[in-house]
């Protein structure tokens, strides 16, 4: 590990209802590098995303972003570097999709109406969505939905981008478009954590895995190494279900 | 406040004697309303063009002008042809001729969102027409039209102080009364709305109980459309 | 003669319902203003807006109109004097925001959470969040029960005759005093009046919300 990691995330605890979800978790991600968070539904991934932007504010533990501990004195400057790309796209049903990539840069960037638009269309070409610009959300599919997304949090010039499940709201034919978006980002030297069980991206993209169970990282490496010789029984179980899974899919 | 406790011990009683005006207003305006949105309901959803016409024509009208044009259209006006009626019925006729076209148009709507296929059903089983609407239609109407008519009931119980404007010595007409001679009119007004809460409280609790008691899975209110 | 009655007195009905008018747009708005902030404060705010909003509502919407006429005119009118058309104003202005409160509140909370939540992770505040994702939606889906609203108050406006409001019931019944007679056509043409203001709005409102329909948004708001 280098001395100056983008993002570094130590022993981050998090309780729900009683139940802790996250038990101590800690890692870095470096500039440029893209993660990979795979497990078992229910093992606090989410969670940690979120806890990452202080969307849900982790019990304790401490997130480091840039050098900058993150927390909630001046959190909507730090989330403005943190895209973040939800599963459920979340995008603003009452704006045209121009808009939903204008807004923030506008709202809280303090950008030119000008300025705005030309880095929102610069990322909406970037994700193949140009002919879109005047398109509703609820005119579009669900991996154009998702791209548009992608572009909203691209537009922000963010230090890190968090991908929250992406394509698992998306019919399996319409995961491809938007895994390859995906691809194209690390490619280009975009600094990813992504939750996610898309395989196709792990082995294409991804510099690192981690594979979290039970709030907490069992093991973290490579994609080769990970994915071929685990040192854990449970990683190696697990990608025997998942990989299953997606044949029978 | 002690002030204010004292003033309700003295004229509580009094008020309290227009409470039994209030209530049986309302009663007999919401039986006169029940019946006849019956037939309105029978109008709008089965009867044959110029009935379903008149009805129509009766329910927008009656929603469309306000409660206290229609009650001196009845009382002021009517003499004129010689139909003169007491403050009491006059109120009564009024209340209950506008709740008609409202409980119609919650009836209508409790119907018509119950599935084709139950009327259908029921007459390929062989059953009239009537029989159909009695055993089949207006039990599950009925039960989802509960939250909407006790809505509607609590807003006529309200309304009954529209009695107040044509001289009938109800709740309202009471308070004025207190207000004049004591000339503690936020007083006297205050005490009287502390009673229409507790009235109002007291039906919407009944109604929320009746419609917990008549309840069956998969013919629940869901706000606005039926499921 | 009905005829010439008619023609000789239905500029006093119109000014009657001008000032019936005036009295529905102020009223309106004040419910509207206080209205969406009871709402927002309600489904935002602490627990004790909360109770607040629940309290307010219960209270407003428990009373009859008149009650609350009689009450402010009469009442606080002790303390403080007030117009009659002012005391209408504020009775029937802050009966309207119990009920408004509620139709907001009912959209704000249709409006998804995961939009606030892109809103807020794209750094946007809280305030921001509400005012430029949040009200946008919760608004345009707002006005078709907004309309129902809009039809209560307009028949509601002619019992601020009871407090001397000069409106259209109150200009009917001096004409029908005055003519001793006609009363059953004064009363007709007054109805009437209501109907057509009543049918315009509707018109209007139903016009606004198909402007402002957009995709995604289709008889959402409408009530069915």
């Amino acid at each position: 590990m280098s001395d100056n990691p983008i993002l570094s995330v130590r022993d981050v605890r998090k309780t729900y209802g009683g139940v802790e979800v996250l038990k101590g978790v800690s890692f870095d991600l470096e500039r440029g590098q893209s993660k990979i968070v795979i497990g078992p539904s229910g093992t606090g991934k989410s969670t940690l995303l979120r806890c990452i932007n202080l969307l849900s504010p982790p019990d304790s533990g401490n997130v480091v972003l840039d050098g900058v501990t993150v927390e909630e004195r001046g959190i909507n400057q730090i989330r403005a570097q943190i895209g973040f790309v939800f599963q459920e796209f979340n995008l603003f049903t009452h704006l045209r999709v121009l808009d939903n990539v204008r807004l923030a840069q506008r709202n809280v960037l303090g950008r030119s109406k000008q300025e705005a638009t030309r880095r929102a269309m610069e990322e909406l070409e970037r994700v193949g969505l140009s002919d879109k610009l005047e398109a509703y959300p609820a005119e579009l599919s669900g991996g154009q939905k998702q791209r548009a997304s992608i572009a909203r949090a691209l537009a922000m010039d963010p230090k890190l981008i968090l991908f929250d499940e992406p394509t698992s709201a998306l019919d399996p034919e319409l995961t491809g478009e938007v895994v390859q978006v995906m691809k194209d980002l690390a490619n280009a030297g975009m600094t990813m954590l992504v939750v996610s069980h898309e395989m196709g991206f792990a082995r294409a993209a991804a510099d690192e895995v981690i594979f979290m169970e039970g709030g907490v990282i069992v093991e973290q490496g490579p994609p080769s190494t990970l994915f071929t010789c685990p040192e854990h029984a449970r990683t190696s179980q697990f990608l025997r279900m998942i990989s299953h899974e997606h044949q029978e899919a | 406040m002690l002030e204010f406790i004292e003033f309700g011990k003295t004229w509580m009683p009094f008020l309290l004697e227009g409470v039994g005006v209030t209530l049986g207003l309302w009663v007999v305006a919401m039986v006169l309303g029940f019946c006849l949105a019956l037939l309105l309901v029978w109008g709008r959803v089965y009867a044959a063009k110029p009935i379903y016409l008149f009805a129509t024509a009766y329910v927008e009208v009656f929603r469309g002008t306000p409660m206290l044009v229609q009650l001196f259209f009845i009382y002021l006006g009517l003499p004129e042809i010689g139909i003169v009626l007491a403050p009491f019925t006059a109120a009564a006729v009024a209340i209950g001729l506008n709740t008609a076209a409202y409980q119609a148009e919650y009836f209508r709507g409790a119907i018509q969102s119950l599935p084709a296929g139950q009327m259908v059903a029921a007459r390929a089983m062989g059953m009239s027409r009537f029989q159909a609407l009695r055993d089949i239609i207006l039990p599950q109407a009925g039960r989802r039209v509960i939250p909407q008519w006790s809505n509607e009931a609590i807003v006529e119980l309200k309304y009954t102080s529209i009695a107040y404007a044509i001289g009938l010595t109800e709740l309202t007409a009471r308070a004025e009364q207190v207000g004049y001679q004591t000339f503690q009119f936020l007083e006297a007004f205050t005490l009287v709305a502390i009673i229409y809460l507790v009235l109002t409280g007291i039906v919407a609790q009944s109604l929320d109980f009746l419609e917990r008691k008549t309840r069956i899975p998969g013919l629940t209110y869901t706000g606005g459309k039926m499921e | 003669m009905v005829f010439d009655t008619l023609v000789a007195e239905f500029p006093f009905l119109l000014r009657g319902l001008w000032i019936g008018i005036q009295l529905l747009a102020a009223l309106l708005a004040l419910g509207f203003v206080l209205g969406i902030t009871l709402a927002v404060m309600s489904v935002y705010g602490h627990w004790s807006l909360r109770l607040f909003a629940v309290v307010f509502e219960r209270i407003f919407r428990g009373i009859p109109e008149i009650v609350l006429l009689l009450l402010f005119f009469y009442g606080i009118g002790e303390l403080l004097p007030l117009s009659p058309f002012v005391a209408a104003v504020l009775a029937l202005g802050l009966r309207s925001t119990a009920y408004q409160a509620q139709i907001f509140r009912g959209s704000i909370q249709s409006v998804a959470g995961g939009e606030v939540m892109a809103a807020r992770a794209l750094g946007m505040s809280r305030l921001g969040a509400i005012w430029h994702i949040v009200l946008p939606q919760a608004l345009r889906r707002s006005i078709g029960p907004w309309t129902n609203e809009y039809s209560a108050e307009l028949k509601a406006t002619s019992l601020a005759y009871v407090i001397g409001v000069v409106e259209l019931t109150r200009q009917a019944s001096y004409i029908v005093s005055n003519l001793q007679g006609n009363t059953l056509t004064v009363f007709a043409v007054v109805a009437a009046m209501y109907f057509v203001v009543n049918r315009l709005g509707n018109a209007g409102l139903y016009a606004l919300e198909r402007r402002l329909t957009i995709p995604g948004f289709e008889g959402r708001g409408a009530e069915s």
